[in-house]
């Protein structure tokens, strides 16, 4: 061990990084996404109006269609539109088999009239949501995959926090236009300047998955009944049988006020009804998770389903649940407004763009030396193509999948599955794309394509939606409008950048030698 | 979170000029030993004044956040601006002293 403690965290950062980098590339660009998770779906289903009505109106109509269309169920789950999800959905669950899960049914429901909606099929934000953690892979696989891929980010951090040893001199630098240079500087300069939100991101991803990575604390406290753990961290899911006698629900909508007046300033999310119609029915209303930033699950007030008296209110939460609760609720941002909503999502770019600069300083940084002979050995080349499918391919696959969710007829069997599929598909093309082409070519045209799809965006919806302009000029939905805006801004924004890759780099032939030997020194 | 925001930025500001580099780079010349210190200690005051203003305009726990998102946001604007548009970042500084107590008398 001849090698100082910081050249070897210098190899962890650049192996840990590399290994995983990609997969990491795609988990933080879609949950980045993911904070605009209803907005999206909110664009991707434009047959849902955006209207303002009372939560109470919309409770109505839900106890008033629930009762028409799911006579028998066990369960009735009620979530009341928001400002940023408009429509009301409800689903319920009919009583399963011994053992077996009872089947859901859930439905749109227009929250001024209560008719169903025939939105068209889609994943919508959704999709960006889960993908970010189950990366499409069958049931534990995925959130394995992506929980050891958060764990080697911690890792990446904390050895790349070492690494860079002049975090303080080095504070404020970003010298752009100098090659090899901006893009350290640039890795650094998102790394240093958004490394909080990076570290709680990160640290909060482990947390949210803790029972599953690490047992053992769960384990030895409870036993092998890990139903008692969850019980006492989710406790609205106990539920009293159902007695078997006929008795008639309660008017569901007095009790909203009822239970605002537990939580001051607080909003009702959701309304679970359990055993409606039956005489042991109870209701149990939930907080609204944007209320507060640490989230608490177990935010229930419950009541009698037939006689409609409170029966329960649930007790504030333990230091230590408190504590998981407010890293889920800083993951999550469910309590975010606009403006902080907009910043988790620029944190989350620059967490993005961090991965990605430097993804392209190790393979810069080698393809240096292999400069003057002109041969890119194999693994390097390995390196380039995933690079640009890992980045542009991805963001064309994002733009493909906007695209289909318009050009896709609204009859389509399997409608929504084939909107992932395209997904995938073109992100596989991608990848092929950047097999065949020489790496900046490559770049060039996959990242002008993605310019062009997504800056012509608001044209499509204008196009495929005749509305649009009605839609907020009159109705005032700002939000599809900033949707089509966003992703004209991000269009032009991916053609500035394949502008700058289709221009040749000018290599100042003098300096470049020593300023390789510094980068040498520094990089590694 | 706007008076934070207001802090936060032109404080970063003040801290990039009291290192010798960027003052050199911004306005030509090294600064004295006592305009550095100057620059600091008013640099870290404004930073504090920001995490005054988030807290007592939302409270601990939300407070705490949208600081830490105006440190990040400012900080991360000021570095991007500074090599582009210096003389637009000092200005940017300089309008976020002037509308501070405006926002200030607002919140």
């Amino acid at each position: 061990m001849k090698e100082g403690f910081r050249q070897s965290m210098a190899w962890l950062h650049t192996w840990a990084g590399l290994v995983f980098g990609w997969l990491l590339l795609a988990i933080f660009l879609t949950g980045t996404l993911a904070y605009f998770k209803d907005e999206i779906s909110h664009w991707m289903q434009p047959e849902v109006p955006s209207r303002s009505v009372s939560n109470e109106t919309s409770l109505i109509l839900a106890q008033s269609y629930l009762q028409q269309h799911a006579q028998g169920a066990s369960r009735w789950f009620i979530n009341l539109p928001d400002a940023r999800e408009p429509g009301l959905s409800v689903m319920w669950q009919f009583p399963g088999k011994p053992g077996e899960r009872g089947a859901f049914t859930q439905k749109l429901l227009d929250p001024a009239t209560g008719a169903e909606l025939q939105a068209r099929d889609t994943r919508g934000g959704e999709f960006f949501y889960r993908f970010h953690f189950q990366l499409q892979m069958p049931h534990p696989w995925g959130r394995w995959l992506s929980t050891a891929a958060a764990m080697l980010m911690f890792v990446a951090l904390i050895s790349g926090i070492i690494t860079h040893k002049k975090i303080f001199k080095d504070f404020f630098t970003f010298r752009p236009r100098k090659g090899q240079r901006s893009w350290l500087d640039g890795h650094n300069a998102v790394g240093v300047l958004v490394l909080p939100f990076h570290l709680m991101i990160t640290y909060s991803s482990l947390v949210i998955f803790m029972s599953m990575v690490m047992p053992a604390s769960i384990l030895a406290t409870y036993g092998n009944d890990t139903r008692a753990y969850f019980n006492e961290v989710f406790p609205a899911s106990k539920t009293a049988p159902a007695a078997g006698k006929p008795a008639h629900l309660v008017q569901l909508e007095p009790l909203l006020e009822q239970a605002r007046e537990q939580w001051p300033g607080g909003r009702v999310g959701r309304i679970t009804v359990n055993n409606p119609g039956d005489a042991n029915a109870s209701v149990n209303v939930m907080r609204h998770g944007g209320d507060q930033v640490v989230r608490d699950f177990g935010n229930v007030v419950t009541f009698d389903g037939v006689s409609g008296k409170l029966l329960q209110v649930s007790p504030p939460q333990s230091t230590a649940l408190a504590i998981n609760g407010s890293f889920y609720g800083l993951h999550m941002g469910l309590f975010a407004g606009p403006l902080l909503r907009w910043l988790y999502f620029i944190c989350g770019l620059a967490a993005t763009a961090m991965i990605g600069t430097g993804l392209v300083i190790w393979l810069g940084k080698r393809q240096l030396k292999h400069a003057k002979s002109g041969v890119t050995p194999f693994e390097l080349r390995l390196v380039e193509v995933l690079n640009i499918a890992s980045m542009s391919g991805l963001v064309l696959a994002v733009a493909a999948f906007f695209w289909a969710n318009r050009l896709l007829p609204v009859s389509l069997a399997e409608r929504a599955d084939w909107e992932v599929n395209s997904f995938f598909i073109v992100w596989g093309l991608s990848l092929l794309h950047a097999a065949l082409r020489r790496g900046r070519k490559a770049w060039v045209e996959q990242l002008g394509l993605a310019a062009l799809m997504l800056a012509s965006v608001p044209l499509l919806d204008a196009l495929t939606m005749p509305d649009v302009l009605d839609g907020f000029l009159v109705h005032g939905d700002w939000v599809r409008a900033g949707f089509d805006l966003t992703c004209l801004a991000a269009g032009l924004f991916l053609a500035w950048g394949a502008w700058k890759m289709s221009r040749p780099v000018a290599q100042p032939a003098v300096a470049a030698r020593s300023r390789r030997a510094a980068l040498e020194t520094e990089v590694n | 979170m706007l008076l934070a925001l207001l802090l936060c930025y032109p404080g970063f500001a003040g801290l990039c000029l009291s290192m010798d580099r960027h003052h050199a780079e911004l306005l030509g010349y090294k600064p004295t030993a006592r305009r550095r210190s100057g620059l600091r200690i008013g640099g870290w005051l404004l930073l504090a004044g920001s995490l005054w203003a988030a807290i007592a305009a939302a409270g601990w726990g939300l407070g705490l956040v949208q600081w830490c998102a105006a440190l990040m946001l400012s900080a991360l604007s000021l570095v991007l601006l500074l090599p582009y548009q210096p003389r637009l970042a000092l200005l940017a500084a300089g309008l976020g002293l002037l509308v501070s107590p405006l926002a200030a008398l607002a919140q």
